[in-house]
C-alpha cells in the first residue's frame, strides 16, 4: 500500500480504480483463506469431539496419566531408563514392573537398534550390489541383477515372515550350533557375536584414556582438516592398544552351553529375521540408486581415468564412487527413512518395536489415541532425525569436494 | 561350438586377473545354489499342497459354492486389463506366445478339468479384449465408461455373500485396485492444493502429505482401523472397506508428491499461453496442465500400484485374509506335515512373476512415453 501511495503519479487516471480493485482482490483472498482456516479449525474439532464422545460411551477419559503406570507385560528385549536410582538415569533391561512410559522408550530403542544396524549394513551391501550390476563378470553382474529384480517385485512382508520361518528357525539348535573361528555362534535360539567388555575400575587413568578415544573418534568424523583425521585414526589405534594391553577392555567370547548361550552381544532371532529382509531389501533399491549414479556419470570419466592407466577397480574407487556417493546421498536419506518405518513390520515375527509395544500398551489400558500421538511423534522425529543427518553429511561431502 | 564357449568365458569370465578371482570365488557358490535349489525344486519339494490348497490361496475363506462369482470377477479384471494394455501395446505375435507361456505355468499347478477350462477362459477373454482395442478404434473411444461399468460389476458380483469373506489372492488385486483408483483423483487434489494461492491450503496439503510420508503404512491402516467405530459409532463399516479406507488416504499421499513431480515437468510457457489467451484457471490447470501431467507421470504411477501391490499383506493387521495369510492358514494345518518352504516358493514366485510383469509394463510404458514426446 505504501509503495502504491508514493509511486502513484498525483492526478494520474484511474489510481483509485487501481487501488480499489487490488484492495477487494486482497480482502476475497484473504476472506477466502479465512474460510479455509474456519473450516480445517471446524473439521478438527468435529473429529476431536467425535472421539471423545466415542471414547466416553466406552468409559475412556483422554489423558496421558496412564504413562506412569506400571506396565505389567514383559518385553522379550529391548533397554530403557530408569529414574528409580540415582540422579542419572539407569540403562537398563525392561521389566514388567516399570511403567508404560518406559515401555515406551523400550520400543523405540528397539525401532533404533535395528534401524541403525540395518542402515550401516544395507549401505555396504547395496553399494556391493550395485557396483556389481555393472561388473565386467558375468556371473556377478547376473547374480547382482536377479537378486535385485527378485527382491524388489516381491512384498517386504513375505521376505520377512520367509527369513524368520524358513531361514532363521531352521538354523541348528544351540546344542548343535555352528561355531566360527573368532566364537560367532549361529543356532535357532539367536546369534552370538564376541563383543569389547570393560574392565575398568573407574580410576583416573583409565577414565582418562576412554575420554581420549573418544575424543580422537569424535575428531576422526568431524575434524575439517584431513591431516588431522590422520593424526586422529594413529591416536585411536595407539589408544585402543593401550586399553588392551592394560587389561581395561578385553574381548568376551560367547559361550555355548546345551540350552543356552553367555557372553558375547546377542541377537534374538526376531531380531535377525528382521534385520536380514530390512538390510537385502533395502540393498536392493540402494543397489539401484548406485547403479543409476553411475551410470548417469559422463563417459568421460572412465576413458579419462582409463587413458591414465588406472585400473577398473582404482577407477570405481578413486574416480567413481566419490563422485557418485556425492549424487546419491539425498536418495539414500529417502531409503533410510523408508527403512526405519519398514521396522514397524516387525510386529509380524513378534518384534518388540515400537508399534509391536503401542499395540500391547493400547491392548492393556485402552489408551489407544494418546499411544497413536506418541508414536506417530516418534515416527515424525525419526524421519525429520535422519533427514537431517544426511543433509548434515551431504553439505559436509560436497564442501569437502568444493575445496579439494 | 567350443572354441565359441572358451572364447566367451575368457572374455566374460577371465577377462582380467580380478574378474578371474572373482570368478573362481563366485562361480562354484552360485552353481552350488543352483544346483541344490533345482535338486530340492525337482526331488525334495512336495508340491502337492499347492493344487490341493489352490482355492484358500486364491479365494481365501470365500464359500466355495459362490466360487464362479470369483471367475466372473477374475474375467471382468481380465479383460480391463487387456483393453488397458491393448491401448498402449497393439497386441503381436509374441503377446500371444508369451501368453500361452504364461498360461501353460498357470495350467501346470491348476488341477482338474474346470478350473483348467475356466483358466483358460479367464485368459481367452484377456487376449480378446487385447485385440480388441489394439484394432477397433471404437473400443478405445468407450473404454472408459466400459472400465468404470466394469468395476462396479466386479464389485456387484463379488459382495452378496458378505464383502468379510473376501480374500486370498483375489483380496490383494482387489485391494490394489480399489486403492490405485481412489488414491489418484485425492491425489491430484493434493498435488494441486500444494501449489495453491492460498497459503493455508498450501500448508494443509504439505502437511498431510508430508506426515503421510513420514508414517509406515501398517500403522496408517491399523489406526483407521480401530478409529473408524470411535469416530463412528453405530455405523460398522466391514474390515475390508476399513483397510481400503487406510491404504487410500496413506498412498493418496505418495500419488500427490508423484503428481507434483509431473506438474513441474509441465513448462510455464503453456500455462502462460494459456492465460493470455483468457481462460480461467480452472480452466488451465484441467485441459493443459494435467493431462501433460499425467502423461509424464504414467510409469511411476504404474511402479505406485505394484507398491501397493506389494504392501497388500499388511492387512493381516486388521485381521484379513489376504494372500499371505492364507499361505500361512494352510501351514497351520497339521496333516500336511512341514511345507514351510513349499508354500513361501509358491507366494514368492507368485508375487515375482506378477511384480516383474508390472515393472516391465512400467518400462515400455516410460519408453513409449518417451517417443511420443520427442
Amino acid at each position: 500500500m505504501i509503495i502504491n501511495e508514493t509511486n502513484a503519479a498525483p492526478g494520474s487516471v484511474g489510481c483509485d480504480q487501481v487501488r480499489s480493485r487490488r484492495f477487494r482482490k486482497r480482502l476475497r483472498h484473504d476472506a477466502i483463506q479465512f474460510a479455509i482456516i474456519a473450516l480445517v479449525v471446524a473439521l478438527i474439532g468435529l473429529l476431536g469431539y467425535a472421539v471423545k464422545e466415542g471414547l466416553a460411551q466406552k468409559g475412556i477419559k483422554f489423558s496421558f496419566a496412564f504413562l506412569s503406570n506400571a506396565a505389567g507385560f514383559d518385553i522379550s528385549e529391548g533397554k530403557t531408563f530408569s529414574l528409580s536410582d540415582g540422579i542419572f538415569p539407569a540403562f537398563e533391561a525392561f521389566t514388567s514392573d516399570r511403567s508404560n512410559g518406559a515401555a515406551f522408550i523400550a520400543g523405540i530403542f528397539n525401532t533404533l537398534k535395528v534401524a541403525v544396524l540395518a542402515i550401516i549394513l544395507s549401505t555396504v551391501l547395496g553399494t556391493l550390489l550395485g557396483v556389481g550390476r555393472l561388473s565386467t563378470n558375468w556371473v556377478v553382474r547376473n547374480l547382482s541383477f536377479w537378486i535385485v529384480e527378485f527382491v524388489r517385485n516381491t512384498p517386504l512382508l513375505i521376505q520377512l515372515v520367509f527369513w524368520y520361518f524358513a531361514v532363521v528357525l531352521h538354523f541348528p539348535p544351540l546344542a548343535a550350533a555352528a561355531k566360527w573361528y573368532g566364537g560367532v555362534i549361529i543356532s535357532q535360539q539367536g546369534l552370538y557375536f564376541p563383543a569389547l567388555s570393560w574392565s575398568g575400575d573407574g580410576s583416573g587413568i583409565s577414565i582418562a584414556l576412554v575420554s581420549a578415544t573418544w575424543v580422537a573418534i569424535v575428531g576422526f568424523i568431524v575434524d575439517p582438516v584431513k591431516g588431522m583425521r590422520r593424526v586422529c585414526v594413529v591416536a585411536i589405534v595407539a589408544l585402543v592398544g593401550v586399553l588392551f594391553a592394560s587389561g581395561f577392555l578385553s574381548i568376551n567370547y560367547p559361550v555355548a552351553s546345551k540350552f543356552q548361550a553367555s557372553g558375547g552381544t546377542s541377537l534374538s532371532p526376531e531380531m535377525a529375521a528382521l534385520l536380514l529382509a530390512i538390510v537385502v531389501n533395502s540393498a536392493s533399491y540402494i543397489a539401484e540408486i548406485v547403479r543409476g549414479a553411475i551410470d548417469a556419470l559422463p563417459k568421460g570419466q572412465w576413458e579419462a581415468a582409463g587413458s591414465l592407466g588406472l585400473s577398473r577397480r582404482n577407477t570405481i574407487n578413486d574416480i567413481v564412487l566419490p563422485q557418485v556417493f556425492r549424487v546419491v546421498l539425498p536418495s539414500f536419506g529417502n531409503q533410510y527413512i523408508g527403512l526405519t518405518k519398514n521396522t514397524a513390520l516387525g510386529i509380524a515375527i513378534g518384534y518388540p518395536d515400537l508399534f509391536n509395544v503401542y499395540g500391547t500398551v493400547a491392548n492393556q489400558t485402552g489408551h489407544s489415541l494418546e499411544g497413536i500421538v506418541i508414536v506417530m511423534v516418534s515416527y515424525l522425529l525419526l524421519s525429520w532425525i535422519i533427514s537431517a543427518i544426511v543433509s548434515w553429511a551431504n553439505s559436509r561431502l560436497n564442501q569437502m569436494g568444493a575445496s579439494r | 561350438m567350443i572354441s565359441y564357449a572358451f572364447k566367451w568365458s575368457s572374455h566374460n569370465l577371465f577377462g582380467k586377473p580380478f574378474d578371474a578371482l572373482l570368478s573362481i570365488i563366485v562361480l562354484p557358490g552360485t552353481l552350488w545354489l543352483i544346483y541344490s535349489i533345482l535338486h530340492w525344486a525337482i526331488s525334495v519339494a512336495q508340491w502337492d499342497i499347492i493344487p490341493l490348497s489352490m482355492r484358500v490361496l486364491m479365494i481365501g475363506i470365500f464359500p466355495a459354492d459362490q466360487a464362479w462369482r470369483a471367475w466372473t470377477a477374475a474375467g471382468i479384471i481380465a479383460a480391463l486389463l487387456g483393453a488397458a494394455l491393448g491401448c498402449v501395446f497393439s497386441f503381436r505375435i509374441h503377446h500371444a506366445f508369451f501368453l500361452a507361456l504364461l498360461l501353460a505355468a498357470l495350467l501346470t499347478v491348476g488341477v482338474g478339468l474346470q478350473v483348467s477350462a475356466l483358466t483358460t477362459l479367464v485368459a481367452a477373454v484377456l487376449a480378446c479384449a487385447w485385440l480388441l482395442t489394439s484394432y477397433v478404434p471404437l473400443a478405445r473411444h468407450v473404454l472408459l465408461p466400459a472400465a468404470f461399468t466394469g468395476f462396479i460389476s466386479v464389485f456387484a458380483v463379488m459382495a452378496p455373500p458378505g464383502v468379510g469373506l473376501w480374500g486370498g489372492l483375489l483380496l490383494s488385486v482387489l485391494l490394489t485396485l480399489v486403492t490405485a483408483i481412489l488414491s489418484l483423483p485425492i491425489g491430484i487434489l493434493l498435488a494441486f492444493g500444494r501449489r495453491s494461492r492460498f497459503s493455508s491450503v498450501r500448508l494443509i496439503c504439505t502437511g498431510y502429505i508430508e506426515i503421510m510420508r513420514s508414517l509406515p503404512l501398517i500403522l496408517v491402516v491399523y489406526w483407521i482401523w480401530i478409529l473408524m467405530p470411535v469416530l463412528a459409532t453405530g455405523w460398522s463399516l466391514a474390515d475390508v472397506a476399513r483397510g481400503m479406507i487406510g491404504f487410500t488416504i496413506f498412498y493418496s499421499a505418495y500419488v500427490a508428491e508423484y503428481v507434483r513431480s509431473g506438474l513441474q515437468a509441465v513448462p510455464r510457457g503453456q500455462t502462460e499461453a494459456a492465460r493470455s489467451l483468457g481462460m480461467s484457471e480452472f480452466d488451465i490447470n484441467r485441459s493443459i496442465v494435467l493431462p501433460q501431467a499425467l502423461r509424464v507421470v504414467v510409469p511411476p504411477l504404474v511402479g505406485n500400484v505394484l507398491d501397493i501391490f506389494n504392501a497388500a499383506p499388511l492387512v493381516f493387521i486388521i485381521g484379513l485374509t489376504d494372500f499371505l495369510r492364507a499361505g500361512q492358514m494352510i501351514l497351520a494345518n497339521p496333516q500336511y506335515g512341514d511345507r514351510t518352504y513349499e508354500v513361501y516358493s509358491y507366494l514368492l514366485l507368485t508375487y515375482f512373476l506378477v511384480g516383474s510383469m508390472i515393472t516391465y509394463a512400467a518400462r515400455k510404458l516410460e519408453a513409449h512415453m518417451a517417443i511420443g514426446s520427442r
